[in-house]
């Protein structure tokens, strides 16, 4: 398997041209406030046309070193950085017609070419950017620490075109490993075939298709038998919030209040999406479903979604926690924490996934939903457990407005400036809850402020 | 209740003598399966069974794992995930907990998991009842469970040790109710005989519940893939997979004779295994009765009998697989029958038993006059003077005299 490598990512639509960046880096790499030595250029905002960033994306195949005659330019295999050396450099600028990113180019104040090293992997510009414009992501890492793993499904599964949940059980799973039980109630999950058709089955772990309603119960009595006879194995579910939140309620909360050792992924579409976008009780207010549609009596849902994972925390089960895939990190820590904690109580996850078929937007943009969910705090992503309480694993103090993330949705088309405001209240008051939530968890245990 | 110890009880492999209610039998009979799991829930009349395993777990007693769920759902699914990864399990349930588990319980022999679970047999809501009756059962009775019918509280500590035998059989792989009646065998308090614990280990062999099957990261499968649809090899699996069970269902019934056969060997009492024909040889005519029912019923017949009547009885011990060949023979030796159910058949206006009767007279060749009674709804008493009302009215049953409508025993108590 190959490695990757973090690097700069640049958000147009947040930067606003401010500059702190170039000052940064000039600082970082002369010493100087003098935005002519930094080596990333913000290229202005002409009429029509949005801001970009000149950055060097230290790239996999890249043809500056190609192009270098003189050994300067080379890849280094250990950091993904192009490194470039002062003592080997010509000044021919071979290398500066190569790109197409303006990532490497001549600096007449300095004298020679200059390019982004990524500050030993602490840029200082990601530092200073007051509207998170530039990110360092380190989404490789990940990649570099589960890549190797067993992929626990085969390849092939049918779910839809842009469909993060096949991303989500296929990360989880290579890091639940094979001493696994998986358990999957009707629904996406097993509709993209990881139980099977005909006697064959997409997984490479005991997989079976329980009911709607008794998935956390059937996975207790599998765990207490392999307690029984002393073997190791993780009980997981892998359901869909239909199978968690109305069917399957009861027997989620009767295993939670046991605080039986299973593990239970909730994966979140908002509805019954595999059996054609029905309305669950999570599906929020507003969202047109084909059980709540839209016409001149009814503008989709009338009621608010239950606060699943809120419920959850009130039984008092090991680990509690939400989840986004467009944060793997986020959610690879309290994937951890939770496969621990199944080895003796109840950890629940619960993962928001945005479904580009019921939700109806673009397949290409699943992530950005994904991440759009958490930058207007429709989701909140914090962690629960008895001692700590709850608190916030990805804090956002400034979200950016619920309207910018609904209107990427076809669901929400229909909505009205009076619903959307309503929307932007229960948001609102949502963060307020959670956050009176943290307060109290840091009355009460000050040690885990963080 | 009081346990007796029988005085005589010092060698090993000697049984032990207890007085206890039906319940308790059943609980010691569990206890002696040695169960791994037992999921328990609690509904009348079924409660103090899993209170007795409750307490015995709680003892030491039975070294078992204790699962308190939330519900019969709950219950039967937990239940589910043990079998799959190799455990032993029991339960027990009856009425609205029986409904109320459907879903999951459906499902178990499609499974083909041979688990074991009483079922306390009570009348179904509504009106509103928590006193006896089979109409639980027999609204089941085609979900693909064997049904066994237990006559005697012995008879019910007995059947459920068998039922694991039975269940577990590489040829049959299906759960089993041992149904016994709710309050009058559930509560009726008899002397039974306590088989030694070694004895039983040696009858019944280790637990062999999911060889065909299983959740086991040592032996990965996917557990019930979608099968079926139009076309491919979809509809062929299916169609195979129905009829392994069934099959199963059938293989059920010779197993159930062996198993009879070899418990009697070994413990000396031999219960019918399949139906049980009593005074029949020579009779002209029958009662066909099922569960506890059929002590009165046999008193009847005594009575008649001393009064010169040629009349006999056929009791059904194992109502599903419906043991045809047996109540052919037996059904063969009389030219009138009574069918006394403690239940009814919304859709036939008659017993669901005496449905089922018709059916097997029919494969006798000859078509004798059947009479359906209904007595013992809502834990209502069937008494020796109800019997012998049957017992007259079925003498009388002529062809063209008998009502297209059932007698209900109890109607003008």
């Amino acid at each position: 398997m190959g490695k990757c490598f973090s690097t700069l990512q640049f958000h147009t639509s947040r930067c606003d041209g401010c500059g702190d960046c170039m000052t940064a880096c000039a600082q970082a790499k002369a010493n100087t406030d003098d935005q002519a030595y930094s080596r990333i250029h913000i290229l202005p905002k002409t009429a029509g046309e949005v801001v970009e960033l000149a950055l060097c994306r230290q790239c996999a195949d890249p043809i500056c070193v190609m192009n270098c005659p003189s050994g300067a330019l080379s890849k280094n295999g250990d950091t993904g950085v192009i490194d470039w050396a002062e003592s080997k450099c010509v000044n021919c600028l071979l290398c500066t017609a190569g790109c197409a990113y303006a990532g490497i180019v001549y600096e007449a104040k300095v004298g020679h070419v200059a390019k982004c090293d990524l500050c030993d992997g602490d840029p200082a510009c990601v530092k200073v950017c007051p509207s998170e414009a530039i990110e360092y992501r380190t989404a490789a890492r990940i990649f570099n620490a589960y890549a190797g793993k067993e992929d626990m499904f085969c390849r092939g599964l049918s779910a839809c075109h842009g469909c993060n949940s096949e991303l989500l059980i296929r990360h989880t799973m290579r890091m639940v490993g094979p001493d696994s039980v998986v358990a999957a109630p009707p629904g996406c999950i097993p509709g993209m075939g990881t139980v099977g058709y005909n006697g064959q089955t997409g997984a490479k772990v005991p997989i079976f298709h329980s009911l709607l309603t008794n998935t956390a119960t059937m996975l207790a009595g599998v765990k207490m038998q392999y307690n029984r006879v002393g073997r190791d194995v993780t009980a997981i579910a892998l359901a869909g919030d239909g199978g968690t939140s109305d069917a399957g309620f009861q027997s989620v909360s009767g295993a939670a209040e046991r605080n039986d050792p299973i593990l239970f992924i909730c994966v979140d579409n908002e509805g019954y999406m595999n059996t054609g976008m029905q309305s669950s009780g999570v599906t929020p207010y507003g969202s047109w479903t084909s059980t709540t549609p839209v016409g001149g009596q009814m503008q989709g849902k009338r009621t608010e979604a239950k606060n699943l994972p809120i419920i959850m925390t009130m039984h008092n089960c090991s680990y509690v926690a939400t989840a986004s895939t467009a944060f793997l990190e986020d959610y690879y820590a309290k994937l951890e924490k939770a496969i621990k904690v199944a080895k003796t109580g109840m950890a629940y996850l619960h993962v928001h996934a945005p479904c580009p078929t019921g939700w109806r937007f673009p397949s290409g943009i699943t992530t950005e939903v994904c991440r759009m969910q958490v930058r207007t705090n429709f989701v909140a992503l914090w962690e629960y457990d008895p001692e700590n309480g709850l608190r916030f694993t990805h804090p956002v103090d400034r979200p950016e407005p619920v309207a910018d993330y609904l209107k990427m949705i076809g669901k929400y088309r229909h909505l009205s400036e009076e619903q959307i405001a309503h929307i932007q209240r229960t948001v609102d008051e949502k963060i307020t809850y959670l956050r009176q939530l943290t307060v109290m968890a840091a009355t009460r245990h000050p040690a885990s402020v963080h | 209740m009081t346990a007796v110890t029988d005085t005589s009880r010092s060698a090993s492999n000697k049984p032990s003598f207890v007085v206890c209610e039906g319940n308790e039998a059943a609980a010691i009979g569990v206890g002696l399966a040695r169960p791994d799991v037992v999921a328990v829930y609690p509904i009348t009349p079924q409660s103090s069974l899993v209170e007795h395993l409750s307490q015995m777990i709680a003892d030491g007693r039975l070294q078992a794992d204790l699962m308190n769920v939330e519900g019969e759902h709950a219950v039967m699914c937990g239940l589910q995930g043990v079998a799959l990864a190799g455990g032993r399990t029991f339960t027990a349930t009856c009425g609205p907990g029986l409904a109320f588990m459907f879903e999951p319980y459906v499902r178990t022999p499609g499974l083909r998991l041979p688990m074991v679970a009483s079922l306390v047999t009570r009348d179904l809501l509504t009106p509103q009842c928590v006193w006896g009756g089979q109409q639980d059962a027999m609204v089941v009775r085609e979900a693909g469970w064997i049904q066994m019918y237990c006559e005697t509280v012995q008879e019910i500590l007995d059947s459920t040790v068998m039922a694991y035998k039975i269940a577990e059989h590489r040829d049959v792989m299906l759960p089993i109710n041992v149904c016994h009646d709710g309050n009058y065998l559930s509560f009726g308090v008899t002397r039974v005989e306590v088989p030694d614990q070694q004895d039983v280990d040696e009858f019944l062999g280790p637990p062999n519940t999911n060889w065909h099957i299983a959740l086991d990261p040592l032996r990965p499968m996917g557990v019930d893939p979608l099968t079926g649809g139009a076309g491919g090899a979809g509809p062929r699996n299916f169609v195979r997979y129905r009829k392994g069970q069934v099959r199963g269902m059938q293989n059920a019934l010779r197993v159930i004779r062996e198993v009879h056969a070899a418990w009697g060997e070994r413990f000396g009492r031999y219960h019918a295994p399949l139906v049980e024909e009593y005074r029949l040889d020579d009779a002209d005519y029958a009662l066909v009765t099922i569960g506890s029912m059929t002590g009165a019923a046999k008193d009847a017949i005594d009575i008649a009998r001393d009064k010169g009547e040629a009349v006999g009885l056929i009791k059904i011990k194992t109502f599903r697989p419906f043991p045809l060949e047996a109540m052919v023979a037996a059904l063969a030796k009389v030219k009138r029958i009574g069918v006394v159910d403690r239940s009814v058949s919304f859709g036939w206006n008659c017993g669901p038993l005496y449905q089922d009767t018709l059916g097997a007279i029919y494969h006798t060749g000859r078509a004798i006059p059947a009479i359906s009674f209904i007595g013992g709804l809502a834990g209502a008493d069937i008494t020796v003077e109800h019997f012998a009302r049957a017992i007259a009215l079925t003498r009388e049953a002529e062809w063209g005299r008998i009502s297209s409508e059932p007698v209900w025993l109890n109607e003008n108590d």
